[in-house]
């Protein structure tokens, strides 16, 4: 009784400061400009009905957490010496295996399948990229979305500009141009403790998207622009948030008899392997290592001789790159750059993927943005299997069937609870190793 | 109206809004020089005070009718309540375990907070602005002082001399009182603290709660500045009133409300000159500025990472 006293008085005191917003409604009163408040109970019962199936599958994992640490399943999995050679052969040969199987894929899923794939594969690009300044270095940005943007625009506005300007030649230029601006950004922030880099990141993301909101030339703006503003504008015309469409000579197009759809495939699927294999053999190099002493113990770092300062600056510069590329593929497959693409949400959607899956680890962030991107994803279209599904439709109850399609308006509340969570219980992520979390919970 | 006058109010207006970021930027403050960590989370207990208020007004007025007055002064005590308890529930259940661990954890875990309180409130009150009660912001806007041709409500009285009385009030409490000795000390050492007696966790907590209800009189000063509530009104705030807590030295008390009016005058410059759309590219320029000419902040200390 007394181990569960804690637990019962922080409910009760959490169901106490929820009241409120959970079962009152407020209703406006307009002839005396006043507010009332109502009791609504439904509204509670709505909410915690349509985050059920959470609770359900929270559950199982729970059980099945439980029962791992009864009967041991992992000690078998990782004490067997079979396990560890085949797991050793995978993570030696597994691009030669897997390169041909995702290759191939182009040509039998469908048009919608790949496009889907293509997001994830963007999503994956980024969370790679995110992961070296997060998980190995130990440096946390916040507003990566920014540098994603910042690659999407540059093309954008490149193809805008001049008459000939295809995705090729934009991706390596990104690269540069990304990495020049993480450069730029980082110089004066990382001489300094690790968090002002956090906000200085966000301030950027945020700032980005405004500029790009802004430098519209629009006949019906009346907002007073300065003079030197305007002269900006002529060349750097976003069309605000309208957004810019791309010319079709610089988007994906149909090549050697592959239409556009699975072009953008396999290039997101080679960029990706490519970088994948440049940040693992990166990782395994004396770089790799000096940033994981940076992010261990820095003072101590720097005593034994890693050029700090440096070492950040290229992860830092190095994961920019990697996401200004991302936008760029991102423009040329979808044809279409708004401001929305550099906002705050997506910053975190990509930081909780590299979290979920295990900070440091890039097999754990890939994880990560599949896990992330293609639940929410799916869980649209499960309602609609339930409803077909005989055996489905007698076990899952009817309002629960209802809260799987309410659920993707919950995927940010639950991204946030499962960062928390993540900390408190394993910080190593899903495929962390047992030293990662010594690592992280006792520094 | 001539130019003079017109740069008058918009001091005013930079100032007042300085103010606001003052009080939520103290919170962020002082929980930098006690645990040496971001609490980002902070905006949104902001954003918690602000709808508190608006529901405590709610109740209030539908047990007893509308009482300006009296219904305004309990929504802010109510607002304060709420938010120091959601400061006080984030500090126990996403830091304080993480207390010792790297310095990634909390601020990730606080990230996460911060995250899943505002897309509560985007759930479960509502997805669109909320208008605050006019019956009760009237009473403070529409009631002006004159000093020759510049006009200041009651309101952008009541906010700066607020600022200034809560400020004042908080280098008492720090620098003279037992609680401040508490306080400091736990900040330079939390185990040596606790080796002589201090209740660290309480200090902590305390130090939590404190922030947070300065947090919700701001929420609650803006909510009737601008009219409007919004779920991510929390995070724009606690964006600019970081930014100021760096510009003033992060963990300085003075240092924040320096930073906080600066910010806000560059804000309302920034209007004048450019039109309020570019407020955010000129206030990132400025942090840029400062973080490049003077690293520790205006009024900052040595800022290192402890061994």
């Amino acid at each position: 009784m007394a181990r569960w006293r804690p637990y019962l008085l922080g409910t009760l005191g959490l169901a106490a400061i929820t009241f409120p917003f959970l079962w009152l409604k407020l209703a406006p009163d307009f002839n005396n400009n006043t507010v009332t408040i109502a009791w609504a109970p439904w509204h509670g019962l709505e909410f915690f009905g349509d985050l059920s199936p959470v609770f359900v599958i929270t559950f199982l994992i729970w059980l099945g957490v439980q029962a791992n640490r009864h009967f041991g399943w992992d000690k078998v999995l990782t004490q067997n010496r079979a396990w560890q050679q085949a797991g050793h052969t995978w993570t030696h040969y597994w691009a030669w295996g897997t390169m041909p199987l995702v290759l191939s894929g182009s040509l039998f899923l469908g048009a919608s399948s790949l496009s889907l794939l293509t997001n994830v594969g963007i999503y994956m690009l980024l969370a790679l990229g995110l992961n070296i300044t997060v998980g190995m270095t130990g440096l946390l940005v916040l507003g990566y979305a920014g540098f994603y943007g910042f690659g999407a625009y540059f093309f954008a506005l490149a193809q805008q500009n001049l008459p000939y300007f295809p995705w090729w030649m934009a991706c390596p230029l990104a690269f540069a141009l990304g990495g020049g601006a993480g450069y730029l950004l980082g110089l004066p922030c990382l001489r300094l403790r690790g968090d002002y880099l956090a906000i200085v990141t966000l301030g950027f993301a945020e700032a980005f998207r405004e500029l790009m909101r802004n430098l519209s030339v629009d006949e019906t703006d009346t907002t007073p622009h300065g003079p030197f503003v305007r002269e900006l504008i002529q060349i750097f015309n976003t069309s605000g948030d309208k957004g810019i469409i791309l010319n079709d000579s610089s988007t994906f197009g149909k090549v050697a008899g592959l239409n556009s759809g699975q072009v953008a495939y396999i290039v997101m699927a080679l960029v990706l392997f490519l970088a994948v294999f440049l940040v693992q053999r990166l990782f395994h190099s004396p770089v790799g290592r000096a940033w994981i002493a940076i992010r261990e113990n820095e003072v101590a770092a720097a005593s034994v001789g890693v050029p700090v300062v440096q070492m950040k600056l290229l992860a830092f510069s190095l994961s920019a790159a990697i996401a200004a590329v991302a936008g760029v593929i991102y423009g040329a497959k979808d044809g279409f750059i708004s401001p929305s693409i550099c906002e705050f949400q997506q910053s975190i959607m990509i930081l909780a993927m590299v979290i979920l899956g295990g900070l440091g680890n890039s097999y754990g962030a890939l994880l990560g943005a599949a896990l992330l991107y293609l639940v929410p994803e799916y869980l649209k279209f499960l309602p609609l299997m339930i409803q077909d599904n005989a055996l489905l439709r007698t076990i899952v109850p009817s309002f629960m069937r209802d809260s799987f399609q309410h659920l993707a308006d919950y995927r940010l509340l639950l991204f946030g609870a499962v960062m928390v969570l993540m900390m408190l219980y394993r910080p190593q992520g899903l495929l962390g190793s047992r030293r990662r979390k010594t690592e992280m919970l006792h520094p | 109206m001539s130019y003079g006058s017109t740069l008058t109010e918009i001091v005013i207006d930079g100032i007042s809004r300085g103010a606001v970021y003052a009080l939520v930027a103290l919170g962020y403050t002082m929980v930098y020089g006690v645990l040496g960590m971001i609490n980002f989370a902070h905006g949104e207990v902001f954003m918690i005070g602000m709808f508190a208020c608006v529901y405590a007004i709610g109740l209030f007025s539908t047990i007893w009718g509308s009482h300006a007055l009296l219904n305004l002064g309990l929504g802010i005590i109510v607002a304060m309540i709420f938010s120091a308890a959601y400061g006080y529930a984030n500090e126990r259940i996403a830091y304080r375990r993480l207390r010792k661990a790297h310095v990634l954890a909390p601020l990730t875990s606080a990230i996460g907070i911060s995250t899943f309180l505002q897309y509560f409130i985007f759930l479960t009150v509502s997805k669109e602005k909320v208008n605050f009660p006019r019956y009760y912001s009237d009473l403070l806007t529409t009631n002006r002082l004159h000093f020759g041709p510049v006009e200041i409500t009651y309101l952008q009285v009541a906010i700066f001399g607020l600022t200034l009385l809560i400020m004042g009030g908080l280098f008492f409490l720090i620098n003279f009182t037992r609680l401040g000795i508490a306080l400091r000390a736990t900040a330079q050492d939390q185990l040596m603290a606790s080796l002589v007696g201090i209740p660290v966790n309480k200090i902590i907590a305390f130090t939590f709660i404190l922030g947070s209800a300065l947090a919700a009189v701001a929420g609650v000063m803006v909510a009737m500045y601008n009219n409007v509530l919004v779920f991510d009104a929390g995070y724009r705030v606690g964006l600019k009133a970081f930014t100021a807590a760096i510009l003033g030295g992060i963990g300085n008390v003075p240092g924040a409300v320096l930073g906080a009016m600066i910010l806000g005058l560059t804000e309302a410059l920034t209007t004048l000159q450019f039109g309020s759309q570019w407020n955010d590219v000129t206030t990132f320029g400025v942090l840029m500025l400062v973080l490049l000419l003077r690293p520790r902040g205006l009024l900052g200390e040595r800022v290192a990472d402890k061994v």
